[in-house]
């Protein structure tokens, strides 16, 4: 059943990457890891959008799979034909040295003992966490089992912390996939949870290696996966790793068009900043603070960037808002009003946020991500670069964002925090292991100081 | 080359090979971790699991809400409160897509309680009920009234 499940998802994937391939610039280099990680999410994202769109029209079933191959097949044709006018190296595998091996060899030990890791959680634990089966998978049973009827997933009646209002991408992903399979296997949703896991590692790698070097990627893999407790994480089957994603891969692609200029980059930005929205209420917070980013990034070329940004989020935003338009308003909106005013004027809320936060920005590992980056950081890239101000920009005003939600919460401040900090802030992990490696100095340049200037800048 | 430059540049390598030992040491502890962890409550949601397919399978009603009587709608009875609310969360998602609400809030009704509990909430909500026994302490409860 793992190996059928690993099937039912494989041209969600394909469909994704060969998207990705359509809309990557020709003079960029297309490292295969990057393309197929993006095309991860990507395929996810979009399949659980079709799959949505099908449910509107009963009796709502539909084989995800053929629907994904056909589409992967049409995507195919156009992709052969662009390639073949442009001619450039469609996939392209960089030559290592030696000690470049060493470190990448080194990432891929990890990675295999990352997959042991990861098996051994969801063999223990093969429901996930208690959000899991809860509201993730209670979701995605309601749609299974009685997809004419889908919305009854969103009834006011379901219990208040069960969320019934949360958006649909995790569960809908679920439910075609055992739609696709014909039966309830846990194996769909810890496919799943693999699946983003291990593309968020794979696209930090990918992207790294592509703006700096292969032994800079190895290092910020080995950071994301030995310090930042991803993979446990991916194996609660819960939606903060997809998140955790999707914030990540708008964020590069952002990050890549601030480097140089290539606006279809920012379409499909666009489109990984709605699937956080799609994917988690916390993202809809990031498409406005990657709204906020995009001013600094295109801040020469703005309208145009705008245009593309806005046609990459205009279906999963489409989405969003049919969708909150059927669900129950959310409990943290819904429950504030009385006292908005009192709270916000309330200094002690403001020193409780801050020392809760402080609190997870101080944690052991995160200082040694801190220390590393400024003894490795200290004049290897200008902080003042247009690529580092996006990435500093998005995480600031993130951070931002979730302050602004604990401090208007109905809720007992110290439950909320207690209960829910450590998996918002984990939500933007991956993107500032992502920031401190763009800025720190690579492996090849501190060991072989003379090569370095012809290693790096590899975009 | 000034002298603090050099020392910068070397004090770096050391810094890149710390952190990469740092690392594999953190997947071992990863890894040693994953291979024992302790109770999930994987089992007892699975026990939770079969027992509401007995009661699913009784259920004349597929779709719509259902209520959810429990130890919490007895007065004067002490219960645990979070195993009393995951068994709540644990029948809904047992359940679905029919929807639970707390109470006699339906025609069908689910009871989770002991029998000498049941009794008692039957002699504090008097009404015209049909009661059939599922297994242990799930029974279902039909609101004649509200048919």
């Amino acid at each position: 059943m793992t190996l059928l499940s690993a099937i039912a998802f494989t041209p969600a994937i394909l469909l994704g990457a060969l998207t990705v391939c359509l809309v990557w610039p020709p003079k960029l280099r297309s490292p295969l890891l990057l393309i197929l990680s993006i095309g991860a999410g990507l395929g996810m994202g979009l399949s659980s959008i079709l799959y949505f769109i099908a449910l509107q029209f009963p009796p709502g079933r539909l084989n995800m799979p053929v629907l994904q191959t056909v589409l992967a097949l049409v995507l195919a044709v156009f992709v052969f034909r662009k390639y073949r006018r442009t001619n450039p190296n469609v996939i392209s595998f960089p030559s290592l040295s030696w000690f470049q091996w060493c470190l990448v060899g080194l990432t891929a030990a990890c990675l295999a003992v990352s997959v042991l890791v990861f098996a051994n959680y969801v063999i223990s634990r093969p429901q996930g966490a208690l959000d899991a089966w809860s509201v993730w998978n209670r979701a995605a049973r309601f749609i299974y089992r009685d997809p004419e009827h889908w919305a009854a997933t969103l009834s006011p009646d379901l219990p208040l912390l069960r969320h019934a209002d949360y958006p649909l991408l995790v569960p809908l992903n679920v439910a075609w996939g055992w739609d696709a399979l014909g039966n309830e296997t846990l194996r769909v949703p810890m496919m799943q949870g693999g699946i983003f896991t291990f593309a968020t590692i794979f696209l930090l790698f990918g992207a790294i290696s592509l703006i700096k070097t292969p032994g800079q990627a190895s290092l910020a893999t080995l950071a994301l996966i030995a310090l930042s407790g991803i993979v446990p994480s991916g194996t609660s089957l819960v939606a903060d790793v997809p998140l955790s994603y999707f914030i990540l891969a708008s964020a590069i692609l952002m990050y890549l068009y601030a480097l140089n200029g290539d606006l279809p980059l920012l379409a499909v930005s666009g489109f990984m900043a709605g699937l956080c929205g799609w994917t988690k209420n916390e993202g809809l917070i990031f498409i406005a603070v990657s709204g906020f980013a995009l001013l600094i990034a295109a801040s020469g070329n703005f309208k145009k960037a705008l245009a593309y940004y806005l046609a990459g989020l205009l279906l999963p935003l489409m989405m969003i808002l049919y969708f909150k338009s059927l669900s129950p308003p959310n409990d943290l909106i819904a429950n504030t009003g009385t006292g908005l005013l009192d709270k916000i004027l309330d200094p002690d809320r403001y020193m409780t946020i801050i020392k809760s936060f402080m609190s997870d920005f101080l944690k052991p590992h995160a200082v040694i991500m801190y220390l590393y980056t400024l003894f490795m950081g200290v004049g290897s890239v200008s902080i003042r670069q247009r690529g580092v101000l996006v990435l500093t920009a998005v995480l600031v005003l993130q951070i931002l964002g979730y302050g602004a939600v604990y401090l208007v919460t109905p809720y007992d401040l110290d439950w909320h925090l207690l209960t829910s900090q450590q998996r918002l802030i984990f939500q933007i992990i991956p993107l500032s292991i992502f920031l401190c490696f763009c800025v720190s100095a690579d492996p090849e340049s501190v060991f072989f100081f003379h090569k370095a200037e012809a290693d790096t800048g590899a975009v | 080359m000034k002298p603090i430059v050099v020392f910068f540049r070397e004090i770096r390598k050391y810094i890149v090979a710390a952190f990469v030992v740092f690392s594999i040491y953190n997947m071992h502890l990863a890894l040693s971790g994953s291979q024992n962890i302790g109770d999930t409550g994987s089992e007892r949601l699975n026990r939770w699991e079969a027992d509401m397919q007995l009661v699913r399978e009784t259920l004349p009603v597929e779709r719509g809400l259902i209520g959810y009587i429990s130890e919490e709608e007895l007065e004067g009875v002490e219960y645990a409160f979070w195993d009393n609310e995951t068994e709540f969360i644990l029948t809904q998602y047992a359940l679905a897509p029919l929807i639970l609400k707390k109470g006699l809030a339906a025609e069908w009704n689910i009871v989770v309680l002991r029998r000498e509990y049941l009794e008692m909430w039957l002699e504090a909500n008097p009404g015209e009920y049909e009661i059939i026994e599922v297994k242990g302490q799930f029974h279902l409860l039909r609101d004649l009234g509200e048919q």
